[in-house]
């Protein structure tokens, strides 16, 4: 069973790991596009040789249209996929100077009940950011450059949202076991890497 | 009950739950969510919120240089820039007294111009620099306190995570701090070279072997080997300065560099890329949890005027300027013993900086402000004339203010009270931003419960916590005369950031 939410998180990790280096190529290839389109429009290359220049701007080069509108959805996207496995991993920071002297019984219960909030607030989230699913299409809003549709945006985020969701309801139902049974059921948490 | 009351009783709750173990952002969250609903007296309006809000913070834009920066950091890691820095640091001080030890700053401070975050740096360096150290000979404490302290030069010196979301908080220009934090980075990694020279002295048991003096022509050929290092720092900060790119497209054109050497130098794998996405992961996602709960916590603070009464009342107060400020940086020590820097900064700003607001530091003066828009204007090659740009140029020289006529027939704008307010607001921002940055940092490796001091000191199994403890307070004490002096010259902050 762990090892199934444990694959889930990573994949969900990698494909937002992927979207982001896909946004940071896109990023790149839009400024390229614009220093090109700047150059060819240049005095220089206007002067020695307009006709090259204006067919290569025919082409199209230039920035994308638009780019920083997909980099803010697929970075929402990224965010939402990168929550699974922060929840599975523990990988929140938080202060445990004052906690550390707990003993193991209320240590656990305390965790117990962190988690499970914790799993609440993702649930809510994830509901909430279908209702606003909902208003955005009833509203047909769209991009101001791209002209797409934002509940598509809206739609790819809560995909990772209710994985996140339901990654985090595992960590509080395996959390609140550990807590009534004693034993450890979920492996040691990771230090933070921040 | 008032509102205002309902958001002062937020703190002792907020900090309560903190201190139960509570995720900093999902407190954050809880104490914003449980006091919207007290302050609307409904769940409504805070589930409304909620519809955009979570996805209006994802998605936000300047906040994509966070992920990217990660990145950018980790690929760092694996295209081998660590070692190369550190052979060239070695190169040129490793023959001094403490040498290898003041390498080792000196790598990490290399290592901070491409990687925004000082875990990441101290962790870094110390895998390559911590052997090193060990085979001169230097003692283990003082090798781990000198590599957590390094790290936080990887977060001083720009990029830097931490000052993109101060930026972002306090509305500022992300190029005009980066460009502030330079010369206090610069001063921080000399602090630290000296507090190891006193240190081998004081304690020259400690200290290590000095290694053989290498010739030049060795030690350029070292330096040349940082070139990749150089051309992302100069392009990422240079590009965003220069108005080339956006801060989030200069953090995309670093990571697709940094990502390009690691790739080339055999780092960049199948199984360190997916690594450097968990890493990403876990980091990216932990800050913006932190960010959401923030944006939440201060919603419900605006709405019950808090941060406005704190402002007013400390304007009204007639305390000095000065010893407000002092107050909130010893504040900020305390605290960054407890928390990370991050949530201290989320957590804090948005009540500290309307104060800060008020407060006149008189960081530039009228005569100034004049003289670099004459400046401006006489370089524009706008049409004045040359005897009225001399008899200006000469008033303001004599540090006499050009009276209202005089500025109206140059046709020189922007040079009224209200402007200079304005500038002396950004430039309040801009020095309290590196100021915070730095205290918060001390935090980082101070005793007992120093985050730096942990991870270094876990990552080297023969060291007592005790020994890096103490140790690192040489490094401390360099940190709080830096704060001193930088609290004392803001001109020093302030030096290359154009008006």
């Amino acid at each position: 069973m762990h090892i199934f939410f444990d694959r889930l998180a990573r994949t969900f990790a990698r494909l937002g790991g992927f979207v982001l280096g896909f946004l940071v190529v896109l990023t790149c290839v839009s400024i390229l596009g614009r220093s090109v389109n700047t150059i060819l429009n240049g005095d220089l290359f206007q002067s020695i040789m307009p006709g090259f220049s204006a067919a290569l701007l025919n082409t199209g080069i230039g920035p994308i249209k638009g780019d920083f509108e997909i980099v803010e959805a697929g970075m929402a996207f990224a965010i939402f996929a990168f929550l699974p496995l922060c929840q599975l991993n523990g990988a929140h920071a938080s202060v445990d100077i004052f906690t550390s002297k707990l003993d193991l019984r209320s240590s656990r219960l305390l965790r117990a009940i962190i988690e499970v909030v914790f799993a609440a607030v993702l649930v809510i989230i994830a509901w909430q950011l279908f209702e606003g699913l909902q208003t955005k299409r009833n509203a047909g809003e769209t991009s101001f450059y791209l002209e797409f549709p934002v509940w598509w945006a809206y739609a790819v985020s809560l995909f990772a949202a209710v994985v996140a969701a339901i990654v985090s309801i595992y960590v509080a139902v395996m959390r609140v076991l550990e807590s009534v049974t004693g034993n450890r059921v979920l492996p040691p948490e990771l230090e933070a890497d921040h | 009950m008032s509102d205002l009351m309902i958001g002062l009783m937020s703190f002792p709750a907020l900090l309560l739950l903190i201190f139960l173990r509570v995720p900093i952002g999902l407190a954050m969250f809880l104490a914003g969510l449980v006091g919207l609903v007290i302050v609307t007296g409904d769940t409504t309006i805070p589930l409304a919120r909620l519809k955009s809000e979570t996805f209006g913070t994802f998605s936000n834009y300047s906040l994509s240089i966070v992920p990217m920066f990660l990145l950018m950091g980790y690929f760092a890691t694996l295209g081998g820039m660590s070692q190369s820095l550190f052979k060239a640091a070695e190169s040129w001080l490793g023959h001094r007294k403490g040498g290898v030890a003041m390498a080792s700053v000196g790598a990490c401070a290399g290592f901070g111009a491409i990687c925004g975050s000082s875990l990441a740096t101290a962790a870094t360096m110390s895998r390559v620099a911590l052997p090193d150290l060990k085979a001169y000979g230097y003692a283990g404490g003082f090798s781990t306190a000198t590599l957590a302290a390094g790290g936080t030069l990887g977060i001083l010196i720009p990029p830097s995570v931490v000052l993109v979301i101060y930026a972002i908080l306090t509305e500022q220009n992300i190029a005009k701090l980066f460009l502030a934090a330079f010369i206090p980075g610069i001063l921080a990694a000399i602090g630290y070279m000296i507090a190891i020279a006193v240190y081998v002295r004081i304690n020259p048991e400690n200290g290590g072997k000095t290694r053989e003096r290498i010739p030049y022509a060795e030690r350029l050929r070292a330096l040349f080997d940082v070139w990749p290092v150089l051309l992302v720092f100069f392009l990422v900060v240079g590009g965003i300065y220069l108005g080339w790119f956006t801060p989030t497209e200069g953090a995309a054109v670093g990571a697709f560099g940094t990502g390009l050497i690691a790739w080339l130098a055999g780092g960049l794998t199948r199984d360190t890329l997916s690594e450097s996405f968990y890493v990403t992961a876990r980091a990216s996602a932990m800050i913006f949890f932190i960010v959401l709960g923030a944006a939440f916590y201060n919603g419900f603070l605006a709405l019950t005027q808090l941060p406005q009464e704190a402002a007013a009342w400390v304007g009204a107060s007639g305390l000095s300027p000065w010893l407000i400020l002092i107050i909130i940086l010893v504040f900020y020590l305390l605290l960054g013993c407890l928390m990370d820097s991050l949530s201290m900064i989320l957590l804090t700003i948005p009540i500290f900086w309307p104060v800060m607001q008020e407060l006149d530091f008189g960081l530039v003066s009228m005569v100034e402000l004049q003289s670099s828009k004459l400046e401006a204007l006489a370089a524009s090659g706008a049409d004045v004339s040359a005897t009225l740009l001399a008899e200006a140029q000469a008033i303001l020289a004599n540090g006499q203010e050009l009276t209202r006529e005089m500025t109206r027939e140059l046709g020189l704008r922007g040079v009224n009270q209200g402007a200079l307010n304005r500038v002396n607001i950004e430039y309040t921002a801009i020095w309290f931003g590196i100021l915070v940055l730095i205290v918060v940092e001390v935090g980082l490796i101070t005793p007992p419960v120093g985050m730096n001091l942990f991870v270094i000191n876990a990552m080297d199994k023969k060291t007592s916590m005790v020994e890096t403890y103490k140790a690192v307070l040489y490094f401390v004490a360099s940190d709080l005369v830096r704060v001193v002096i930088l609290v004392a010259f803001p001109f020093i902050t302030l030096a290359l950031v154009p008006l």
